[in-house]
């Protein structure tokens, strides 16, 4: 495929001026190119690939805010109108997606049937698949589903060149070759373009629980003790999740460290576990149970609480950046700490939690930009302390050019560029927006 | 070769280098030591490898690469030799690296649910030596008594109860590995999930050892469920088995495992070692296990008896002790091997497809049967699609063994052809190289041998595996593929 003038690429009505070349958060392009099939988005990487135009890639932009040291690329490629369900094989519990579905789409059709797609990560309803599997996004209720890479069967991906390569495939269990679907979760889109995503299903719980436990100040050590024992007892949280008095207030109204534990089985089995929350209820530590509508109206306000790329304050002022930190699954509560002490000693509002059987935090901060870039500082070396990492999950364009998102490069730093070269020699698919600069 | 008197074998300058680096005693080189390194589980393709080097760190094996690299040498790692697609079968000439001698568990911590074992590490004595605690490691192959973590790593190993649980790759958390320059690279630090980069954790497990040597491997555990039931249905017709199958799934029961057995199979497993009872005359029965929290599971049992008595069972039974649960897994696991018991020799295959299109892939399977007129056993982990039809033949008649592998092959084409794989959990190897054009194009393959090439530039490491060699292809007649000792003048792929 060869394209000597851009007019080939795609029909006129897809492509557009970029009209936000100054855009808050970057990622924006010169000309806006709206693909509609994987043959639209075959087109215009074939295109940049054969010119040396550089590619930003766009869908719900929610993650916008996510990486990217270049604020404009030549072409921004949305997947926005690429989307739709290509298959849903109910008996197999396997569907295969578009990119640019957003999640919400896909869990209202898929309820029909009895199932969902494990993941529950935030703003459902403006997050497309694409986005969510490209940056690895994922939320409390990875401790029982796992998280994208547990979840995704089989891709069909872009290369830079224009070429679709097939990995994976449509089956549950397939061990045919490398596993190439890990390659590209959470590559942030520097490796190819999604352009098609096979992801297992699960039957939707039957019946689903919600404890909300309060620790009043100075039971920090409570929180440890029993999400020990929760752990070491044979119940089976779908999340165990700890919330920063800040967000519990913002959420419940209640201003302490706050667990929600999610149970989703069977009614009976629901209950039997509720019933050991209250058994092992230590002294003095406020419950509160949700069940069924009730506790999926709170996990919906739960995934509704930071930046989405369209809610960001248009002024000098306020700034608003999230973080995730990887640490020791128990670790999490050292950080959340952390985050709440740093957050006053750096003059910025933070609200956080994080997951106590998965590890993973998430922080939202807000503040004057340089109160926020020296309290991802301090935040950053408090995870690397702990033998953890921080990266930078929503920043303005402007602080990205400060604050490293990634962290330091990893020791195998080399393979990660000696990948990125083999399937993108000329750098041309979302440039810089990956660890490393890559 | 045994008849024959040979010379004084000496070590030779290479054999001395690695005794060097590793200890005199550590280092196979003779002729007779070596036999029983020619092949992995998958016997159909030998090769003799130049010498075995039993490692014992990792600066060891840092070692013992640089220099093969130096050297321009192949070698390929090696743990217990389990593998049964040939991936740790030299092609002839190859330094094994044996890692059966790194085999310390390193670290425990429970309260962040992992564990840190070296490669050679046994996978069930991972669950012997955690299950005091309450905890276990989930995959488990049906070799799990003698195969290795470091192995089960190499091939993402799963086992029957994957299905709820997931294969190896959704249970490791970190890995060192030496990569074919020598270098030893730490992924997944601590065990801490998500770090950034690509995952190359994830693209490690299930590469066949092409990609690095992992020498540190750190997995989760998990705790054991609360309550566990096992069921056993019998089936007259196979038809009625497969339609249960998918029911229960659509009931929106996730088993722990779900898995089939057919005519022959249970002929098989009735003559070995753990003979239950099955009758003879059934068609098929599932051995279904739900577990999870106890009070949960009753219902989950009456609605799979409901389902396999709306489906004609002819008979279904609940476990009704351990010991009984215990003999119906034994007999299960014992399947392949139970083979041995009523056919001189067996080729085992390792399909998947989507598991709705069960019925009419084993009626092909039937007819690929008739077609080469070889028996064909078939043993399911039917709740994920994974077949393992097994092609009963005699190597000793002429022409058998070829049959078997067409047979083989042939049964992979049907798995390909309904929108499946050529394996779920034994890996492509040596065996189903040729194979893998069933599911992927030239270009998606050069898509994954340049990825290898950014990690193993030279292909020393594990050369001629996974991957289909240049200018053959499925039709090609078999023989031609390989350079090593090839056994019985056969070989299961290349034809």
């Amino acid at each position: 495929m060869f394209y000597s003038n851009k007019e080939d690429v795609l029909p006129a009505e897809q492509v557009k001026a970029g009209n936000d070349s100054s855009h808050l958060l970057g990622n924006s392009g010169v000309q806006t190119m709206e693909a509609y099939s994987e043959k639209d988005i075959s087109s215009v990487l074939a295109y940049a690939h054969e010119n040396d135009k550089t590619v930003h890639v766009i869908s719900g932009g929610t993650k916008r805010g996510f990486g990217g040291e270049m604020e404009q690329a030549d072409i921004l490629l949305s997947l926005a109108n690429c989307k739709g369900i290509v298959e849903h094989s109910a008996g197999d519990l396997t569907m295969t997606v578009r990119p640019g579905t957003t999640l919400k789409e896909i869990t209202d059709e898929l309820s029909k049937s009895g199932q969902f797609a494990a993941l529950d990560t935030p703003w459902p309803e403006m997050a497309t698949i694409g986005g969510i599997i490209s940056a690895n996004d994922s939320g409390p209720k990875r401790l029982l589903y796992g998280s994208a890479r547990d979840l995704v069967i089989g891709l069909r991906v872009v290369y830079p060149d224009g070429r679709v390569i097939r990995t994976g495939g449509k089956v549950v269990k397939n061990v045919a070759g490398y596993d190439m679907n890990k390659l590209f979760i959470g590559a942030m889109g520097t490796l190819g373009v999604i352009s098609e995503i096979t992801i297992k299903l699960r039957p939707l719980p039957k019946y689903e629980g919600l404890s909300l436990l309060h620790f009043s100040r100075g039971k920090e050590k409570e929180i440890h003790n029993f999400s020990v024992r929760l752990l070491d007892s044979m119940m089976e949280p779908a999340a165990l999740e700890l919330l920063t008095p800040s967000l519990a207030e913002r959420l419940i109204g209640k201003s302490s460290y706050t667990l929600a534990i999610a149970f989703e089985d069977r009614e009976k089995a629901v209950f039997e576990q509720e019933k050991w929350i209250k058994e092992n209820l230590p002294d003095g530590v406020e419950h509160t149970i949700l069940h069924q509508e009730n506790a999926k109206k709170w996990w919906e306000g739960f995934r509704h609480i930071g930046p989405n790329g369209y809610n960001d304050e248009n002024n000098e002022a306020t700034s608003r950046a999230a973080l995730k930190i990887g640490s020791n699954n128990l670790d999490v509560l050292v950080h959340l700490q952390a985050a709440e002490q740093l957050a006053e000693a750096h003059h910025v509002d933070a609200a956080g939690h994080g997951g106590l059987g998965h590890g993973i935090s998430r922080i939202f901060v807000r503040g004057l930009p340089e109160d926020i870039v020296s309290y991802i500082h301090a935040l950053r070396a408090k995870a690397e302390e702990k033998l953890g990492y921080a990266v930078c999950t929503h920043l303005p364009f402007a602080l990205r050019e400060t604050v490293s998102v990634w962290g330091d490069q990893p020791g195998h730093f080399a393979l990660l560029e000696g990948i990125k070269q083999t399937n993108d020699p000329k750098r041309i698919l979302n440039r810089k927006r990956f660890v490393g600069g890559i | 070769m045994f008849g024959k008197k040979r010379k004084m074998e000496r070590p030779d300058a290479v054999v001395r280098r690695l005794m060097d680096i590793a200890g005199e005693k550590e280092v196979l080189y003779k002729k007779e030591d070596l036999i029983s390194y020619e092949c992995d589980g998958y016997t159909m393709s030998k090769g003799m490898p130049k010498a075995v080097v039993f490692v014992q760190n990792t600066e060891q094996v840092s070692n013992v690469v640089k220099y093969l690299n130096r050297e321009e040498i192949p070698y390929i790692a090696r743990g217990a030799g389990t593998g049964l697609s040939g991936g740790a079968t030299p092609l002839g000439g190859e330094v094994l690296i044996s890692l059966v001698k790194m085999k310390k568990m390193l670290e425990l911590d429970l309260e962040n649910r992992k564990a840190v074992v070296e490669p050679g590490y046994i996978n069930l004595k991972l669950t012997q030596s955690i299950s005091d605690k309450g905890y276990y490691y989930a995959p488990d192959p049906s070799s799990q008594y003698a195969c290795t973590i470091g192995g089960n790593v190499a091939e993402n190993s799963g086992g029957a109860h994957c299905l709820k649980y997931g294969v190896t790759t959704n249970h490791i958390l970190g890995l060192e590995i030496v990569l074919p320059s020598g270098e030893i690279v730490e992924l997944g630090e601590e065990g801490v999930p998500d770090r950034p980069g690509y995952d190359l954790l994830g693209l490690l497990t299930g590469s066949e050892g092409t990609l690095g040597i992992v020498t540190k491997v750190t997995v989760k555990v998990l705790k054991n469920p609360e309550g566990k039931k096992t069921v056993l249905a019998y089936y007259d017709d196979i038809d009625d088995a497969s339609q249960a199958v998918s029911d229960i799934i659509a009931a929106g029961i996730i088993p722990a495992a779900l898995e089939m057995m057919d005519e022959i199979a249970i002929e098989g497993v009735e003559s070995a070692a753990y003979p239950v009872g099955h009758p003879r005359d059934i068609a098929a029965f599932l051995l279904i296990e739900v577990d999870g929290i106890a009070a949960g599971i009753d219902d989950q049992i009456e609605e799979i008896l409901a389902v396999c008595k709306k489906n004609n069972v002819r008979e279904v039974k609940v476990a009704k002790d351990e010991a009984e649960r215990g003999l119906w897994w034994a007999n299960r696991k014992m399947g392949f091997g139970a083979m041995g018991a009523i056919s001189p020799d067996y080729l085992v295959q390792d399909g998947v497809i989507p598991r709705t299109r069960l019925p009419e892939v084993l009626a092909k399977i039937t007819e690929i049967s008739r077609k080469y007129e070889l028996r064909i056993a078939n043993i399911f982990h039917a709740g994920d699609g994974n077949l393992h039809p097994l092609i009963l033949y005699d190597a000793s008649v002429p022409g058998e063994s070829e049959r078997a592998s067409k047979a083989g092959s042939e049964c992979l084409k049907v798995c390909a052809d309904v929108g499946g794989s050529i394996t779920g959990e034994h890996g492509v190897g040596i065996e189903k190289s040729a194979e893998m054009r069933f599911v992927f194009t030239d270009e998606e393959m050069a898509a994954q041998t340049n990825v290898r090439n950014v990690f193993n530039p030279e292909d020393l490491l594990n050369p001629g595996k996974l991957f289909p060699q240049p200018g053959r292809c499925v039709e090609i007649t078999q023989g031609d593929m390989g350079t090593g000792t090839v056994s019985q003048g056969k070989q299961s792929a290349g034809t």
